[in-house]
């Protein structure tokens, strides 16, 4: 049972870096490939039916480890701290940017939400960096170790490289580049490599750490008959907004 | 402030700011889903813009839910670990099932509906619409049952000085869950109904042009906050039942906050069931009621802040009563300046963008349902009011 748990544990937060990791990709890619306000619009609009569906991997992840980890949970996010609160604080603006930048014309107004955007997917991505550096040296050391920092570098242009591969492949030709949907998976694990590595790492202590069979047997038997169904509607996601003719037919709501 | 009030202060503005948002949403989502209903059984354009102008005030006011909640959730780590320490193999697992059966599923199926707008078949964008208001009470069942458990710590025993999980059902069926369950349902439901009945008594009194569509928007909006407000002020007396009223003697402000409650609980109970309710044919021509339902609006939100504040502040000094005290349930090693640092942050973003939700709210109210970016299509004209 615990096994079991770890591996829905893995599988969501890797899912989370191969999905989300593209979403922050074009965000940071914003500010060097959006040009023009029709550019930032066609690059918005590419991930936006996504992004609803890839962050609350990370929602599910800090579920489960609610749920699952209970004594890691507190412990994690606090020696984390600022670097946590910082995070968070990045995610919020740059959904906040999705969420309200069309929803007025002014120059002035696009542009600062766009910032938000870059900037938060900025502080995301190198947040994570630092963060699996922290997880790696058991939250001995501080996130901001030059190694650490470097991770943050690391995961970042990871990240750009992963949102470069889904444009190529949501929009061919439009910004520099055409891949296939096999190439995005690739980019996808590439992407998720880094946490990966880092869960690999962890699996005793996490087996050791897991909550009692009682909890995990309710956990079971409530989240698991689910499981199919939050695959199903992913996979509904990826199905509907598939590249194609119509990808730009109806102008976008973020 | 010590460390402790500044913790605990923190968590109250971000929940509170966490549920004026979700209060709506609760009510709305099922609105929306009706309205999107009839569009797709009658065809009705009527029926149709009634379903994006409601929605996009429904997703608008979904996105501070979201980061609102985002803040909240982890929350729980960064300022109360002792509470996962202690009781997290009890309490984590109905949060776990609301993030992953709820809240996965929610994200997902909204996210469908909004930008699936012309792509997907008629049936299948209203069924996501559907899937969104199910997971969305799933969510609020969870996350009330996680609540349930602190007000009332059934189903859990004490193993090594752990709280662990004996009886699930227990958890599920706690007496603290049962009334509180549909009372905040019900106040879900009136608060939608009465800004469905303070935006349309806006237009009209406007004289605005759409007439038809803001009088079915005011009646739908009545008999929802008839109901709503049925249902909440009989689960909320019903709960004397089961809360243990001798708190109120001792804890003033959980006294005072349920007096609030009350009172103009009653108060628009009264209005709603038998003022607006029998004048539901009659309203929209009433202009000289129209002023007082614009300024009824804010109200059922105070009222949700409130009765939050009385059912919270309560169980002070308690985290879990009798069991965990909110003193114990702090991180250890948490400090002043880490707490300030971050309150400022998030009382400071998440309330600007607050102000920013509401106001871009009113300026869809204000505006009307034209020119709308939910379910818009390329060759609609986006109106040159749009760009000052």
């Amino acid at each position: 049972m615990e096994l079991l748990w770890f591996v829905f544990f893995a599988v969501l937060l890797t899912g989370y870096f191969a999905l989300e990791g593209f979403d922050l990709g074009v965000g940071l890619l914003l500010p060097l490939l959006g040009r023009t306000r029709e550019d930032r619009d066609r690059m918005v609009a590419a991930v936006a039916p996504y992004v609803l569906a890839n962050e609350v991997w990370l929602v599910a992840v800090a579920g489960t480890l609610f749920g699952v980890y209970p004594l890691l949970e507190g412990e994690v996010l606090f020696t984390l701290y600022p670097l946590v609160v910082a995070m968070l604080l990045c995610w919020v603006l740059r959904d906040a940017g999705l969420w309200f930048r069309r929803r007025l014309d002014g120059r002035a107004w696009r542009g600062f939400w766009d910032g938000t955007i870059a900037f938060g997917s900025l502080g995301l991505s190198a947040g994570w960096g630092m963060t699996l550096y922290a997880a790696a040296t058991g939250f001995t050391a501080s996130p901001v170790h030059p190694v650490g920092l470097m991770l943050g570098l690391v995961v970042t242009l990871l990240f750009a490289f992963h949102g470069w591969t889904f444009l190529g492949w949501r929009t061919p030709g439009t910004f520099g580049a055409t891949r296939s949907g096999r190439m995005l998976v690739l980019s996808g694990l590439v992407a998720a490599l880094p946490a990966a590595g880092v869960l690999a790492g962890a699996l005793p202590y996490l087996l050791e750490h897991s909550a009692p069979p009682a909890s995990l047997n309710v956990l079971s038997v409530m989240v698991l008959p689910f499981a199919p169904i939050m695959l199903g509607a992913q996979i509904w996601v990826w199905r509907t907004f598939r590249p194609g003719k119509d990808a730009f037919r109806v102008p976008s709501f973020f | 402030m010590d460390v402790l009030d500044l913790a605990r202060t923190q968590f109250a503005v971000t929940s509170s700011l966490h549920f004026l948002f979700v209060v709506l949403t609760l009510g709305l989502a099922p609105l929306v889903a009706i309205m999107h209903t009839r569009w797709t059984r009658s065809g009705d354009p009527v029926h149709e813009r009634m379903t994006r102008f409601w929605g996009q005030i429904y997703v608008i006011n979904y996105a501070l839910g979201i980061v609102t909640g985002l803040v909240m959730e982890f929350q729980f780590g960064l300022s109360w670990s002792g509470l996962s320490h202690y009781a997290g193999d009890v309490f984590g697992a109905p949060l776990a099932m609301e993030t992953l059966v709820a809240f996965f599923l929610e994200s997902t199926f909204l996210g469908l509906w909004i930008f699936g707008w012309g792509r997907l078949p008629r049936r299948l964008h209203l069924a996501c619409i559907w899937l969104v208001t199910l997971t969305a009470y799933g969510s609020a069942f969870f996350i009330m049952v996680a609540n349930s458990f602190l007000q009332n710590p059934a189903g859990a025993v004490l193993r090594d000085g752990r709280l662990e999980l004996a009886d699930a059902g227990a958890l599920f069926t706690n007496k603290a869950l049962i009334f509180a369950l549909p009372h905040v349902l019900g106040a879900g439901l009136f608060t939608a109904g009465m800004v469905l009945v303070g935006a349309s008594a806006y237009r009209l009194r406007r004289r605005a042009p759409e007439v038809e569509f803001f009088t079915r928007s005011l009646r739908m909006g009545v008999v929802t906050a008839a109901i709503g407000i049925f249902l909440t002020m009989g689960f909320g007396y019903a709960q004397f039942a089961v809360v243990d009223t001798d708190k109120y003697s001792t804890n003033v402000g959980s006294a005072i906050s349920l007096a609030i409650m009350m009172e103009f609980g009653q108060l628009l109970g009264l209005i709603t069931l038998f003022v607006m309710l029998p004048m539901i044919r009659s309203l929209h021509r009433r202009r000289w009621t129209h002023p007082i339902l614009i300024a009824m609006t804010p109200l059922p939100f105070v009222l949700a802040i409130a009765g939050w504040a009385s059912r919270e502040v309560g169980r002070q000094p308690w985290m879990i009563n009798d069991r965990l005290t909110v003193a114990d349930a702090m991180s250890p090693g948490l400090t002043s300046g880490m707490v300030t640092a971050s309150l400022i942050g998030f009382v400071a973003v998440l309330g600007l963008l607050a102000v920013v939700d509401y106001v871009l709210i009113a300026r869809i109210v204000r505006r009307g349902p034209g020119g709308l970016d939910l379910g818009a299509t390329a060759g609609e004209p986006r109106p040159a009011a749009l760009s000052y």
